[in-house]
């Protein structure tokens, strides 16, 4: 039998993959959502170090892991991701190659 | 949390049991001494379970040879080293001791973590697999300094959060506060940012910037100064991480260096000697509330679940207290605590 490649049948948008990331940022940077637009710098707008970045990987793994079998970050990837825009288009793309 | 309660066999009021995940290669006398402290534990304290996060083939042989109650092996085939960069350590060795161990605790096997490895490490485990406590951006280490003939002051943070924010110490200030009303039992407990100076305007920028921070802050007295370390006059004393690491190394050296000082002079001559006699076991025991290996470790306050931080070079004594620490915070519902007390500020 065939494994499911998604929990609810739908992948996630790329406004639902920023809302996401927008929400988890801020619960780590303890920041108002706001202040989390695709444009942000982690470390130069938003002052997010080492720690949060990965606080975020392993947050976005967790939620977006259960929707999407196989959803993965690779850390190698980590140091290319300056934005939140960054971020958002790279996850879209893991979440599409996890889904194809 | 699977805790049970227990009613011992002894008539004593009944426990919650409690199961302390232990990273049992983290440490400079990594497994044997780890696994001494946790299997003494067991044996001392009332209602205590341990699982043991390591390589079957490093802990097994320092197990007794029957099973025992509350002893069990959680395999781990890698080990994060003292220098490594913790939270990359923490996100790459998925199956290190330190990790399984935080992770038993995620899944609800165990209720609180102990490690004696590196110390970065245990925060980022703590913090990524146990999560925060909301409202709280970075933890802290939360140290107990001796006061001589009184109770220990607290210093936050020893360590953890090396470059902060004003807002951070003030997060700190409180879990703090919070602290010492839950674990030493002050019911107003003051706090003291420390500084280059007692004067208001003293300090560097972030000094500055958060002692108008601080004022609003219940039981804050103002600034203190390094000298105000074992002196009692204040409960909790509030810092950055890398000042807080400063202080605390510097009180151990200048303990050991006034204890050498002292018995090098009960060894001088001849009549020293004899007044030595009489002397050493009083200071001896004087010095015990000086050891570290009695308290077992510093608290990290601010993830959302008991973590116990044990020096690197911790005996199997240091361990056995701090497994106790650990449990007692878990029945003092610490992390409960903690979070009224954010929620409230």
């Amino acid at each position: 039998m065939p494994a499911e490649t998604h929990m609810d049948g739908s992948p996630l948008s790329r406004d639902e993959v920023l809302c996401l990331i927008r929400e988890r940022l801020a619960e780590i940077l303890e920041i108002e959502e706001d202040r989390v637009t695709l444009a942000s710098s982690f470390t130069e707008d938003l002052d997010a170090d080492s720690l949060a970045l990965i606080e975020l990987v392993e947050a976005l793994e967790e939620d977006l892991g259960e929707r999407t079998v196989g959803f993965t970050i690779d850390d190698d990837d980590l140091a290319e991701l300056r934005t939140v825009g960054d971020a958002v288009d790279y996850v879209v793309a893991r979440l599409e190659r996890a889904q194809g | 949390m699977s805790a049970a309660t227990v009613a011992s066999g002894r008539g004593k009021t009944p426990t919650t049991r409690v199961t302390v995940a232990i990273d049992a290669m983290g440490g400079d006398k990594a497994p044997d001494e780890i696994v001494s402290g946790a299997l003494q534990a067991v044996e001392e304290l009332d209602d205590v379970a341990v699982l043991l996060a390591g390589p079957e083939e490093a802990i097994a042989p320092l197990l007794p040879g029957r099973a025992r109650d509350g002893v069990e092996l959680v395999p781990a085939a890698e080990i994060v080293a003292m220098d490594e960069e913790p939270a990359v350590a923490v996100r790459t060795k998925r199956d290190s001791s330190l990790v399984r161990a935080a992770q038993a605790v995620r899944e609800g096997r165990a209720q609180a973590l102990v490690g004696a490895g590196n110390t970065g490490a245990t925060m980022a485990a703590a913090l990524l697999k146990m999560g925060r406590i909301r409202g709280i951006a970075r933890p802290a280490i939360a140290v107990p300094i001796p006061v001589p003939g009184a109770r220990p002051q607290l210093l936050v943070d020893a360590g953890s959060t090396v470059d902060c924010t004003a807002e951070w110490l003030v997060q700190f200030a409180r879990m703090g506060r919070e602290y010492a009303r839950t674990r030493l039992g002050v019911a107003e407990p003051t706090v003291g940012l420390l500084s280059n100076g007692e004067e208001p305007g003293k300090g560097d920028e972030l000094r500055k910037e958060v002692f108008p921070l601080l004022e609003k802050v219940d039981g804050f007295t103002g600034n203190v100064e390094g000298r105000d370390f074992m002196h009692g006059g204040v409960d909790v004393i509030v810092t950055d991480g890398f000042t807080g690491n400063v202080a605390l190394k510097s009180i151990e050296g200048a303990l050991r260096a006034a204890v050498s000082l002292v018995f090098g002079v009960l060894e001088s001559t001849p009549d020293a000697r004899e007044a030595g006699k009489v002397l050493v076991p009083l200071l001896l025991d004087a010095a015990g509330a000086l050891d570290p290996d009695e308290t077992g470790g510093a608290t990290l306050l601010g993830v959302a679940g008991v973590c116990v931080i044990s020096h690197g070079s911790s005996s199997a004594r240091a361990i056995a207290n701090a497994v106790g620490l650990a449990a007692d915070c878990v029945r003092a519902d610490v992390v409960g605590r903690l979070r009224e007390a954010v929620d409230a500020g």
